[in-house]
């Protein structure tokens, strides 16, 4: 399980997270939300190594995951998403899949060199690229799709790396509502399909309400509400937050 | 790739025949291939800009002569000197690890000028200023020592190594290259291990180089400083832009164009005397075309071929692609 | 005194490596450009100078009408190559800088050939003598024209409307754009005056040296200047072409002696050949690894 202890990450004078705990159990849907600038984004990305904590602890399976680059996390079974993704690639979409499948093996790359791996495309297709409706697309370069599908590619790119905990940097924004309810969907399936744990930053209720098992409200980069979507609803706080009344 | 091995056989079966200065635009162009291959893989496909591609040369084909005159097989020299040359490519590349785009193609233009200085400094290995002799050595135990030898022996490490970067273009290694090029923020986000993916890079394209290097060496007998100067770097770069960055034809077509231009320039040139004049001219034509691709098509020939050829094909094609694009619409 | 000696010709030299950085770094700040071509137009304008007092000019009416003509070429060069280019990528845009450099050359070598010429005399001969220390006439006119230059130079970008317009430029393009200034004439500007101070730098670089087609290679030589300075600093540029100078003067003088000395003694190794013309690269690699971002530049920061 991920355990986050008083993680806090300053930019210069300006606290974007202070003191945030959280945590995650195996196989669990955690949402974590809050209005635009609650510092949810800043807190995945120390999660993920992107920044560094200026202090407290952040400790996966055991394992302190402080400082630790994003490669090393991805062979530890820590993968994420983008809240932009990459449109500028000429890589195909399973392209991008075996770029996600390969980080968590220690190999040097080179396997495809000799063999030419039909089958091994069409079952990572399959696995990967099926469930997010992007069977069709697996050969069309990233730059040709939709935002939408680049999202969803994303997440595919996430899912080969085959992590224990995905963490989902706004999985929805920008993306139109229809497709919005169907990657949320997809979310489930994932879990169920692959027993990870999940954590989604998102600030569409809506969303959340309908995917995540527990819920964690930042604001001010502080956490103010841990529980079930229930009692996310009713919590006084957390309606003052969004809502902008006690 | 069956064409491309049909091409090169024929090549080979037509060298008898193609006379002694046919044979040696053959391996000219040719060698200036592998070598622009290697660059391309670093720049076009891994996005590390490097001006210090003509210095690395150098070092294979100084790697090549010492282990050729040592008394060494050329096939062995030539591995030497790409291992050599991979090991002194890393070795380039180190800073990349650290620094991004512009600020590395300026420390590539140290190492040049650095790789220049250590060329007339170490006397043992390099003979200084007069340029190290490298005298022929039997190619897999043959004396392919003649101009049609070295375009055969040329040729085929072109094809093997067209066909290697090609399949390691479909690897996962290749993939995280051009992954790093797009966006290197990307690829670290991704879980890529950036550094060790960059090092394999200069690794391989060293390797490469070293090789060409080395043929280098051994056609033109002699390693001499200023014959792998900053301006042969720029040469390949040039190769690499006016070719097509990040396409295989287009290191072979840049390469045929940056050689073989000059080469017609200075026949044209020598009908009318003055050599000053010529090589003046020669190097106006280079730039002028440098900078007209650089404006109009700076994705490079290959691409403007492709172009053409739709162009061609075009009113053939036109019904079609509207219902092809129809399709596509609908299912969106 | 020998040193002293040493360090005054390296100031007097580097600072005439100085103006030149200083119009590489001012492309670049205002357009993301880097001119490898900096060297071209550096002897593009000494030959400038060369041809006009061969022709009857007084060296100083020579200097002001090549540097006049360097203007021009500075604008063509601007309008006619890189104006088309806006959207190319770095690499296409640095390959286009290094073509200009090699039709500079050419042009060069078509009219005035490829050997030496004797530069004419653009200060009197004789030498000024302060504290033992010996200065001809012709390191210090170099230093205090590129001095006073420098100052001018820097002056006008901070306190005219102009240079506000072109730093406006150079911080944020698109804020330039939005609050009316032409982006484009600015960037055109800045190439006009980088190519006249290349210009002036060439010239005063051939009288030290003689003039040769290997002048163009003091582009290339900028660049270590730029990035120890900065990369986007003027002041960095200046402070750092008169560090390299007196570096590569103390090398020349008393480093690859020394050298020399031990290798003689231990080694095969007769000489070090021109390790001054190394130095600022081996000193650019050291930079780069320890501080990117130079002596007076700022870190970039990144977002994901």
């Amino acid at each position: 399980m991920l355990m986050a202890r008083g993680v806090t990450i300053r930019f210069g004078g300006v606290v974007a997270v202070g003191g945030m705990d959280m945590d995650v159990h195996p196989g669990e849907i955690v949402g974590l939300i809050g209005p635009n600038g609650a510092g949810k984004t800043t807190f995945v990305n120390a999660i993920s190594g992107t920044y560094v904590p200026n202090a407290g602890s952040i400790r996966w399976q055991d394992e302190d995951l402080v400082g630790r680059t994003p490669n090393r996390l991805a062979r530890m079974g820590v993968g994420r998403t983008f809240q932009n993704v990459a449109s500028l690639s000429d890589l195909t979409v399973l392209d991008i899949v075996k770029v996600g499948r390969s980080v968590r093996g220690a190999g040097g790359g080179l396997r495809d060199l000799f063999a030419s791996g039909r089958r091994q495309d069409d079952e990572l297709a399959q696995k990967y690229l099926e469930p997010l409706g992007l069977a069709d697309h697996r050969n069309t370069p990233l730059q040709m799709l939709s935002y939408g599908h680049r999202k969803a590619v994303d997440i595919a790119r996430a899912l080969a790396g085959e992590p224990d905990l995905l963490l989902l940097d706004e999985p929805v924004a920008g993306v139109a509502p229809a497709e919005a309810f169907a990657l949320a969907g997809f979310v489930k399936k994932i879990r169920d399909l692959m027993g990870c744990a999940v954590v989604m930053v998102e600030h569409k209720m809506d969303i959340v309400m309908c995917t995540c098992d527990r819920i964690v409200v930042m604001a001010g980069g502080v956490k103010i509400f841990d529980g079930s979507c229930a009692g996310a609803q009713s919590d006084p706080e957390v309606r003052r937050v969004y809502l902008g009344h006690a | 790739m069956l064409i491309l091995i049909c091409v090169a056989v024929a090549t080979i079966v037509v060298l008898p025949a193609l006379g002694r200065y046919g044979a040696y635009i053959v391996y000219a162009v040719t060698i200036a291939a592998i070598g622009a291959l290697a660059l391309n893989l670093l720049i076009g496909y891994c996005g590390q800009i490097s001006f210090c591609h003509g210095a690395l040369l150098g070092v294979g084909a100084y790697a090549a002569g010492n282990f050729g005159n040592a008394g060494q097989d050329m096939s062995i020299s030539l591995l030497a000197a790409g291992v050599v040359t991979a090991l002194v490519s890393v070795l380039v590349g180190l800073p990349a690890l650290r620094l991004r785009g512009l600020y590395f193609a300026i420390a590539t233009l140290a190492a040049q000028f650095i790789l220049e200085f250590l060329f007339r400094l170490l006397e043992p290995l390099t003979h200084g200023v007069a340029g190290l002799m490298i005298k022929p050595a039997p190619f897999l135990g043959m004396d392919l020592s003649n101009d049609r030898g070295y375009a055969a022996i040329s040729i085929v490490i072109l094809v093997a190594s067209l066909i290697g970067v090609s399949r390691l273009l479909r690897t996962d290694l290749g993939r995280r290259f051009i992954l790093i090029r797009d966006s290197e923020m990307v690829a670290r986000g991704m879980g890529v291990n950036v550094a060790l993916t960059k090092l394999w890079a200069f690794a391989i394209s060293g390797f490469l180089t070293g090789i060409a290097g080395g043929l280098l060496g051994f056609t033109t007998r002699i390693a001499a400083p200023e014959a792998f100067e900053i301006a042969l770097s720029v040469d390949y770069v040039a190769m690499i832009i006016v070719g097509g960055l990040g396409s295989l034809p287009g290191a072979l077509i840049g390469a045929g164009f940056v050689v073989l231009l000059p080469e017609a320039v200075q026949r044209f040139g020598e009908s009318l005397g003055a050599a000053t004049q010529t090589s003046a001219i020669r190097e106006m034509v280079f730039g002028l075309l440098i900078i007209v691709f650089m404006i109009y098509e700076p994705r490079g020939l290959y691409a403007l071929g492709g172009r053409l050829a739709r162009r061609l094909r075009a009113p053939f094609r036109r019904a079609g692609a509207a219902s092809q694009l129809a399709k596509s619409e609908g299912v969106n | 005194m020998f040193i002293l000696q040493l360090i005054v010709a390296g100031l007097a030299v580097g600072s005439v490596y100085a103006i030149i950085a200083l119009g590489i770094v001012l492309i670049y700040k205002c357009s993301g450009v880097v001119n490898f071509a900096q060297g071209g137009y550096a002897m593009l304008g000494a030959f400038f100078t060369y041809a006009l007092t061969t022709a009857g000019l007084p060296s100083a009416a020579a200097l002001v009408v090549s540097l006049l003509l360097m203007g021009v070429v500075g604008a063509l060069t601007q309008t006619l190559i890189l104006r088309p280019m806006l959207k190319a990528p770095v690499v296409a845009v640095m390959m286009a800088t290094l073509g200009i450099l090699i039709i500079f050359r050419a042009i060069c070598l078509l009219i005035w050939g490829p050997d030496q010429i004797g530069f004419p005399k653009l200060f009197p001969d004789g030498s000024i003598e302060v504290g033992g220390i010996f200065m001809t006439y012709n390191y210090v006119a170099a230093f205090l024209l590129s001095a006073v230059l420098c100052g001018a130079f820097l002056a006008f970008y901070r306190y005219t409307p102009l240079g506000l317009m072109q730093r406006c430029t150079a911080d944020n393009t698109r804020a330039a754009l939005a609050v009316g200034i032409h982006v484009s004439n600015q960037v055109t500007i800045a190439w006009t005056a980088s190519a006249m101070l290349a210009g002036l730098g060439g010239s005063l670089l051939a009288s030290l040296n003689g003039l040769s087609l290997g002048l163009s290679n003091i582009g290339l030589v900028a660049f270590p200047v730029i990035v120890l300075g900065g990369m986007t600093s003027l002041p960095g540029a200046v402070v750092a072409g008169l560090i390299l100078g007196v570096l590569q003067a103390v090398t020349d003088g008393l480093l690859t002696p020394a050298i020399e000395r031990v290798l003689r003694d231990y080694t095969e190794i007769y000489s070090v050949g021109a390790l001054q013309q190394v130095i600022p690269y081996a000193l650019l690699v050291v930079v780069l690894l320890v501080r990117p971002q130079g002596i007076f530049g700022s870190k970039e920061s990144e977002r994901v």
